[in-house]
């Protein structure tokens, strides 16, 4: 194998390791030797493992005994810091004083360990998930701006080759915008799908789990091992999980794309829109049947999903909140949870009855199309400290505009991905959004592979 | 945009137990939220169950 190791992806070291032609060994030093090199100017993991050498040895004594365990042997992957481990502190990005989580592993970290991956690191998320901008994350596409949020560590590390994937959480996009603005795949799996047992919960509903990776070959193979059912999760489903990467390398004629011309193609910065509508004339161009729709209750969206997060993140931080540590959380966060109280319980009923709502109108979208495509965000990663955009030659802030495309999913709790299509005239990467059938993940994966291998964004690398 | 004043007699109810200028700042910051959920409020989902189901059975739950 050709090229630096930290390039490769775990399409193609997966059967390099399994063949004892690359070392788990070289592969995690090559990792650790480049979060040394870069993460000074990244700031992306918080945490480096201590034990993530003498795990690779154990997977490479263990493959060259022929006990390869399967595709993520010897793979180095970083876990959001709010994935509890049994091996590295978790804080959830909070600093506040007598916070503490326990050492055990998430059911998240627990697959991944018992496929043989090797957990490198705990990389940065916005305090509590809350937010989108993850700091002190800087992008590696242009360090003055931020890396999107809250899983913004994993979208950095991972675009940056600083680990070959990474474990992400979505609540309201917080997957899919990292993997927009730091030009990755990231996927939000359906509501039900990955456990979050061992998450930090943020709002138990709206909640879920997904990783994030260079490719979307490699975001199938991590689906592998992290979908499947655990009664710990009380929104788990006992639903079947297929081989994901046989819905890989299938031609996409013959699939009905639905094109949702309301609420996501409206406010969009310019290069967005010329990028996405790109991107379907692509698809369409390669044999998709593009149909245009309109789904009119989405406008209802964004008070629905304030209700339900503000106050479930209350309702989570109650404790802190009577003992007074609130006050310690970051400006933004502690605003957002003291203002969960404001939240009614009609509203929050309101917001769920809603939620039922919009689930029935995309059961009838789906019953005609077999993906809703779209930009990821309206926007392309913002500079740091700056609180409002221009979209559309309006200014919006930047908490309303970032999650506009990406809360829909959350609401409906339909699989999501998010998959570079282009880049904008400063050179920031910008996201298609493909959305599927609930646990119909390999339809989704199907067309963002297809897109994908038609073009060449996935071939670039940030200069760092 | 939401009145202080107004509210005054209402915060002890929400359990918000904040500096009078504290109170302020969040009121502000709620105020463009509580326009999107009063948005929402004018739908009539009277028949709607809500997203939301009890389950009984969730503590018996097991990994098969």
């Amino acid at each position: 194998m050709n090229g630096e190791l930290w390039k490769q992806s775990l399409e193609k070291l997966a059967p390099a390791i399994r063949a004892g032609k690359i070392s788990p060994v070289a592969i995690t030093e090559a990792c650790l030797d480049r979060i040394e090199k870069v993460d000074g100017k990244l700031d992306s993991f918080i945490h480096v493992s201590r034990h993530a050498l003498d795990t690779a040895r154990t997977a490479e004594r263990e493959i060259k005994a022929g006990k390869w365990r399967g595709a993520l042997h010897g793979i180095p992957v970083g876990v959001k810091d709010n994935y509890l481990t049994r091996d590295m502190p978790t804080t959830a990005g909070s600093t506040a004083p007598n916070l503490s989580f326990p050492l055990r592993d998430s059911a998240a970290a627990a697959r991944l360990r018992a496929a043989g991956a090797v957990l490198i690191g705990k990389t940065r998320t916005h305090e509590f998930a809350w937010g989108n901008v993850t700091p002190p994350v800087c992008n590696p596409w242009d360090l003055t701006r931020v890396p999107s949020g809250s899983s913004g560590g994993s979208g950095a590390a991972v675009a940056a080759g600083l680990c070959v994937a990474a474990l992400g959480s979505d609540t309201g996009g917080s997957i899919r915008m990292p993997a927009a603005a730091c030009g990755t795949v990231g996927l939000k799996a359906t509501f039900g799908r990955v456990s979050r047992d061992g998450i930090v919960p943020h709002s138990w509903s709206l909640d879920h789990a997904g990783p994030l990776t260079r490719t979307v070959a490699d975001t199938a193979l991590m689906m592998q091992v992290l979908a499947g059912y655990d009664a710990v999760d009380p929104a788990c489903q006992a639903q079947p999980v297929p081989d994901y990467a046989r819905a890989l390398g299938k031609p996409v004629a013959g699939l009905k794309i639905g094109v949702c011309r309301n609420h996501f193609f409206e406010n969009l910065q310019e290069d967005v829109e010329s990028a996405v509508e790109k991107a379907v004339a692509d698809l369409a161009a390669a044999g998709a049947q593009v149909i245009e729709l309109k789904i009119p209750l989405l406008e209802y969206g964004l008070g629905a999903i304030f209700a339900i997060e503000l106050s479930s993140s209350t309702a989570y931080h109650d404790a802190s909140l009577l003992a007074g540590r609130v006050p310690r959380y970051q400006p933004d966060v502690r605003t957002l949870v003291e203002m969960g109280r404001l939240v009614t319980g009609p509203d929050y009923l309101k917001a769920e009855q809603y939620r039922s709502a919009l689930m029935e109108e995309y059961r009838k979208v789906f019953e005609s199309v077999d993906v809703v495509i779209g930009p990821t965000t309206p926007i392309t990663a913002w500079k740091r400290g700056e609180w409002t955009v221009q979209v559309a030659g309006k200014p919006e802030s930047v908490l309303a505009a970032s999650w506009r495309f990406t809360y829909p999913y959350n609401l409906t709790g339909l699989p999501a991905i998010s998959v570079p299509c282009g880049f904008d005239r400063d050179g920031l990467p910008i996201g298609l959004q493909i959305a599927g059938r609930p646990f119909d993940e390999s339809t989704v994966l199907r067309l963002a592979h297809a897109y994908e291998r038609a073009h060449e964004w996935k071939d670039r690398w940030p200069q760092l | 945009m939401i009145d202080p004043a107004k509210i005054d007699p209402y915060v002890e109810m929400f359990g918000l137990d904040l500096p009078p200028e504290r109170l302020q700042e969040v009121l502000a910051a709620y105020g463009d939220i509580l326009v999107e959920i009063r948005k929402l409020r004018t739908l009539d989902l009277t028949d709607v169950h809500p997203a939301i189901v009890f389950e009984p059975t969730a503590p018996y739950r097991k990994t098969p």
